[in-house]
């Protein structure tokens, strides 16, 4: 009884620990602004006013458009792709193969900041910047994706793969009519991090998005929060910040269950 | 018309490991040819050649007189069953089944009137709408059945599809593939390792080890006529009794083991002629020895006395154990009889029935 008291008392710790950053930012973004200095969690009165402002001064909802088609469009990606390289990686043979999968584990060692400049200026090169492809492209595809896709495929059974074959099925029918429906815990993961990791980039979308309406929600919130048109104000900045964090949390919500599974049992099958 | 004709047939693996050697083989239309051995007798990877899901490395493959080495499995008009079943877990039975003919853009109807067909022959109108884990081992392996009759093909390939099942489920399945054999007249492949199995189904056994084929017959003719000791000692359970000596000239030949000496009959005599002096292997099966007394008139050869080890009453039959210091024998007897572990007696073969292999070729000689 002890035991599980003490048990229960450490996991309390760790949710207020974890939590209460967020739950004091979502309850300051409704508190009036001369509350917020507290970190008082109920504020006095609930106010929208904070969120009024954001609206009222930035393109939050042009934002918002342009961050929902750029992380979809990075996660449709990465899906496609990163599952079908997973799958030859997984279960075509040729030669080289092995060889691919070390680079591929390798990239993943690199820093985002090494290749940084040398994207930057094939962007410029291309064109591509201050356009959407210069945010959707180069993360259309990545190792992280890749190798969970693999792995999990490497769980499937070589006969599931060998009777599609029979029954008339060539590599993209059986990885989109057969593996897919069967790797529903590895497409929601690899889809909800991706959609995350993308969701929140602001460097990147810093780096090669001047124009205000092309914005994704991050940039446009930190050059808000940053850049001084939020004018100090801790509320609105806090209102922006919920807003941006809203969408994520909806998501993982509503796929937590097969998010999850995949967690606990990636990695291990093979 | 779907005959499959395998000409010096080879599978080297990158890792240089030779699965299948030289293999030559012809399966008749409407031919029921099951392939037998060991586990890692390449006898599965020579089905999935067949398939074309492994490549060949040298050889060629025709299956109605087209050659189809590179022909993908998908053109090559065969059905697969597979031992795990291999069914697609998010489909229901009658999805599972008509998979095949919606890639290949039957009409619906077509699919449909195909599937009930199927359903009805195997028993599954029932279960039309379960999914794969929902239905017990036996209807799995029926549905994986139908998957692969729904298509009409011209061979159909099972890959030991009965060893995930339960002995009396395994009896039933095979008395049913027989009988689907009969309905269907179409040239099955059946790969086990069970020789059980592969003698109740076949017209046709093709006995592997290490990839080469080591002999090709009819059933029966497999076990009273086995080619060498392999088959000889695999084919048959309890296995054939095999016991090393020497042949021996006195006037009649003579067998000389380590404990037991048996006069033989003079017809062997051309046969075993080159061999006196020389060591031999003789093998015996275990119904072919005889407790003295209850032989009744059959030309036996002399009599031996052993001592009982084990005894195993199965029921129908008893199976007794007996050694000579080294090596252990079996003997198949009725359970009329009862004996006692210790127990002596007067064994005789069946003069018959004797069996003799050359020790280094391990071909038969007599």
């Amino acid at each position: 009884m002890a035991r599980k008291v003490i048990l229960y008392l450490v996991l309390l710790v760790g949710i207020v620990v974890f939590t209460y950053p967020f739950f004091w930012m979502l309850m300051a973004s409704l508190a009036p602004e001369k509350e917020i200095e507290s970190l008082v969690l109920i504020p006095s009165q609930v106010s929208l006013n904070s969120y009024r402002q954001v609206v009222e001064k930035i393109p939050i909802f042009r934002a918002f458009c342009n961050s929902l088609l750029v992380s979809g469009a990075v996660t449709a990606g990465v899906l496609v792709f990163g599952s079908m390289v997973g799958y030859a990686l997984s279960r075509l043979r040729f030669r080289g193969r092995n060889l691919i999968f070390y680079i591929l584990l390798f990239t993943m060692t690199l820093p985002f900041q090494i290749t940084l400049i040398p994207q930057y200026i094939l962007m410029v090169k291309l064109g591509w910047v201050d356009t959407y492809l210069a945010l959707i492209a180069p993360y259309m595809m990545n190792a992280f994706g890749i190798i969970m896709f693999r792995q999990f495929f490497l769980s499937i059974p070589q006969d599931l793969i060998d009777a599609a074959r029979i029954d008339g099925c060539g590599d993209l029918q059986i990885l989109f009519r057969i593996l897919w429906p069967n790797s529903i815990p590895a497409l929601v993961t690899v889809g909800i991090i991706t959609f995350m990791n993308s969701w929140n980039e602001v460097l990147w979308p810093l780096i090669v998005i001047r124009v205000e309406k092309l914005m994704t929600m991050p940039q446009l919130i930190a050059l808000f929060a940053v850049g001084g048109r939020a004018e100090a104000q801790l509320g609105v900045k806090l209102a922006a910040a919920t807003m941006l964090a809203l969408p994520i949390v909806l998501a993982y919500l509503f796929f937590q269950r097969y998010f999850i599974e995949s967690m606990a049992t990636s990695g291990l099958k093979e | 018309m779907a005959r499959v004709e395998l000409v010096d047939v080879t599978k080297v693996y990158d890792n240089k490991v030779t699965a299948v050697n030289t293999v030559n083989l012809v399966i008749e239309d409407r031919e029921f040819v099951v392939l037998v051995g060991p586990s890692g007798c390449g006898k599965s990877t020579l089905l999935r050649m067949i398939a074309g899901l492994e490549e060949v490395t040298s050889g060629d493959i025709f299956i109605g007189g087209q050659r189809v080495n590179d022909v993908p499995p998908k053109d090559r008009d065969i059905a697969m069953v597979f031992q795990n079943y291999a069914l697609y877990p998010h489909m229901t039975v009658f999805e599972n089944m008509a998979f095949g003919l919606k890639i290949r853009k039957f009409p619906r109807e077509e699919i449909r009137r195909r599937v009930l067909e199927a359903a009805d022959i195997l028993g599954l109108q029932e279960l039309l709408d379960r999914k794969p884990r929902a239905l017990s081992g036996g209807q799995r392996q029926r549905v994986a059945v139908g998957r692969a009759i729904v298509r009409k093909p011209k061979v159909f390939l099972f890959d030991e599809p009965l060893s995930n099942l339960d002995a009396k489920l395994r009896v039933q399945m095979r008395i049913e593939i027989n009988r689907l054999h009969k309905r269907l007249q179409t040239t099955m492949i059946y790969v086990t390792h069970d020789q059980v199995e592969a003698m109740t189904m076949g017209d046709k056994i093709v006995v592997l080890r290490d990839g080469v084929v080591q002999q090709v017959d009819a059933p029966l003719n497999l076990y009273n006529n086995p080619a060498n000791l392999f088959v000889a000692g695999f084919i048959g359970s309890p296995a054939m009794n095999f016991m090393a000596g020497i042949i021996q000239d006195n006037g009649g030949f003579v067998f000389q083991g380590k404990r037991f000496r048996f006069a033989l009959p003079e017809s062997l005599g051309d046969s075993l002629k080159p061999y006196v002096g020389r060591r031999v292997i003789l093998g015996v099966r275990p119904e072919h020895v005889y407790d003295q007394q209850l032989a009744g008139r059959r030309p036996l050869t002399n009599a031996q006395e052993v001592q009982v080890d084990v005894i195993e009453p199965i029921g129908n039959e008893v199976f007794l154990y007996f050694g000579d210091g080294e090596k252990s024998y079996c003997m198949r007897m009725s359970p009329d009889k009862l004996y006692r572990p210790g127990e002596k007696l007067q064994i005789a073969l069946d003069a018959r029935k004797l069996f003799f292999f050359d020790p280094q070729t391990e071909q038969r000689i007599a």
